[in-house]
């Protein structure tokens, strides 16, 4: 039996931030679904909100898991939630309007399996790792959907694996310009994973704050989000990828803003020191 | 108990109730493969299964030192499980892939190699920095003597810590691991490439070449999320550190097959289940 190391003060329950970062995932995935309804792209920018939800809420559940010494590291929390979610939504997207929902299900049942596998078969014994897991594989699943959602526009299996390129005027069908074929899967699949594992990593401590950190997840993902953006510019039109970056810059600027005043707020105290002194009489 | 003791207490015990049941699952889940595609599947499924045990038994060999190590605490490289089994799971698969079109035997072979060349440069440039860079020698805290070499280890250790450097025992784990970790990478990359490249063109409607980029796109996303589902598995087995195939620790390799059979098995029929028709 694992010591718990760590304990939560104060700040929101977890069950709190599971039930809402759920449902606002959820959500955001199906208003890109706006998109279909209304035949544009504009919506695209929904997929990379529900990816920062599901970011927010897989932080704090890294915090959860991660209180118990599991002498492994945080990161490899995030390794694990993304290869086993990409696994689970690689398989849902075949499901059309269902994707979401089946993502869900799909990585809630591979999760639980590799809980039960680390705690009883490997011995773990850690009371939260069957939850935490089980979590960690549908945020894993639900974030890349959504920054599949934001680069395509869409989250079935048929628009990430179909792209068109235009040749001399003509417009052909090519599988190789799509977010599978082209393999910016794999540049969101880590996009995600570092800003899943990086928050709890770099606030950890007795000075450990709950806001903190989500906000600086919220950053993380911003800026995972930025770099997205500027991704989806090779698959759905401008205008909306314009949409998409700008969303993604002015959240990022707000979260950076954010993290700092708090950081500030918990600090014992803090100079604000230049990186080039100002010498006199040079 | 302060929070600088709590370690994780995992231990070398076996559960052996949980490996019957982690046995029935995996041969639970190998019935439903059978069941929904015999034949190409099935061969598939039991592919990516041993190479995910090739995986997991592998990164038992790696000498893996965390925080400690890069303070000259403790023996191995100073990264965690996670890292190094994924960049030498890698390695060998990026080495692997070029060779996909000369055969099973020799493609697998070759992704052994190139994890192993990885993790053969990882622990050589990593002891000239202990080395020549923080001035420790290299000594194991877990054995007297190197079991190959069989140098003394004694004399060289630092008093309060559990060893430093990589002693010759760990590189060559580290080499073993690094083969064993891309020849499985490797071994699952290559089942699910044939598998789609023979279902995907009917399932797409697509001719076979346009298909080639989801086929190798989609085989090399499953198995990289294969590969660290049982690389993280496995840093959950040994509890962060291990100093190589000397550790006692190593004994623990038991459980890491049967937890790295069932999960790849599982993350396995999810990827072959991606071309069964619906």
């Amino acid at each position: 039996m694992s010591i718990k190391v760590e304990v939560i003060e104060g700040g929101i329950p977890h069950n709190n931030i599971l039930m809402s970062g759920l449902l606002g995932t959820l959500v955001c995935l199906y208003l890109t679904y706006l998109n279909v309804l209304t035949n544009t792209e504009m919506f695209a920018f929904f997929g990379g909100l529900a990816a920062i939800i599901a970011l927010v809420w897989g932080s704090h559940t890294i915090k959860v898991l991660c209180s118990y010494g599991i002498g492994t590291g945080v990161p490899s929390a995030g390794m694990i939630a993304f290869g086993s979610g990409v696994i689970a939504m690689l398989l849902a997207t075949r499901f059309g309007i269902l994707a979401p929902i089946v993502a869900l299900v799909l990585a809630a049942v591979i999760g639980f399996i590799l809980g039960y596998i680390s705690n009883n078969i490997l011995n773990m014994k850690i009371p939260a790792m069957v939850q935490a897991l089980t979590e960690m594989a549908i945020v894993g699943a639900l974030s890349l959907m959504g920054f599949a959602a934001l680069i395509t526009g869409g989250f079935t299996f048929a628009g990430l694996t179909e792209g068109t390129i235009t040749m001399l005027g003509m417009t052909v069908s090519s599988n190789q310009i799509s977010f599978i074929g082209g393999g910016l899967i794999a540049v969101a699949f880590l996009l995600g994973a570092i800003a899943i594992q990086h928050p709890f990593n770099a606030t950890l401590g007795p000075g450990w704050k709950q806001d903190r950190m989500l906000m600086l997840t919220a950053e993380c993902g911003f800026l995972s989000m930025i770099v997205a953006a500027v991704m989806s510019f090779a698959l759905i039109s401008a205008g909306s990828a314009i949409i998409s970056l700008l969303v993604a810059i002015l959240g990022w600027a707000y979260t950076y803003n954010q993290y700092i005043c708090m950081s500030k707020r918990d600090a014992a105290s803090w100079l604000d020191a230049k990186p080039i002194p100002d010498m006199e009489g040079h | 108990m302060s929070a600088v003791a709590a370690k994780p207490q995992a231990g070398g015990a076996m559960n052996p109730t949980a490996m019957a049941v982690g046995v029935v699952m995996l041969l639970i889940i190998l019935a439903i493969c059978w069941y929904i595609s015999p034949g190409a599947g099935l061969m598939a499924l039991i592919g990516i299964t041993v190479g995910g045990v090739l995986i997991g038994f592998g990164t038992h060999f790696v000498p893996v030192g965390g925080a400690p190590a890069a303070m000259g605490q403790a023996p191995g490289i100073a990264t965690g499980v996670a890292m190094l089994a994924a960049g030498a799971g890698l390695a060998g698969l990026f080495g692997g892939a070029w060779a996909a079109e000369q055969g099973l035997v020799v493609a697998t072979v070759t992704g052994g190699v190139g994890g192993g060349l990885m993790m053969a440069i990882t622990c050589m440039m990593v002891n000239f920095v202990y080395v020549f860079g923080m001035g420790i020698p290299s000594a194991s805290g877990k054995v007297a003597k190197d079991p190959i070499t069989g140098d003394t280890q004694a004399e060289f250790k630092s008093q309060g810590t559990e060893g430093h450097g990589l002693p010759f025992i760990s590189f060559v784990g580290g080499v073993i691991g690094g083969f064993l970790g891309g020849a499985g990478g490797t071994l699952i990359y290559l089942q699910l490439l044939n598998l789609y490249e023979a279902t995907l063109p009917a399932l797409m409607q697509v001719p076979a070449a346009q298909v080639m980029p989801i086929a190798v796109a989609a085989a090399g996303m499953f198995a990289v999320g294969l590969f660290l589902v049982n690389a993280v598995l496995t840093a959950y087995n040994i509890t962060g550190t291990i100093e190589g195939p000397h550790d006692p620790k190593f004994k623990r390799w038991p459980r890491a097959i049967v937890a790295s059979a069932v999960a790849s098995a599982m993350c396995g029929l999810v990827a072959i289940l991606i071309v069964v028709p619906m």
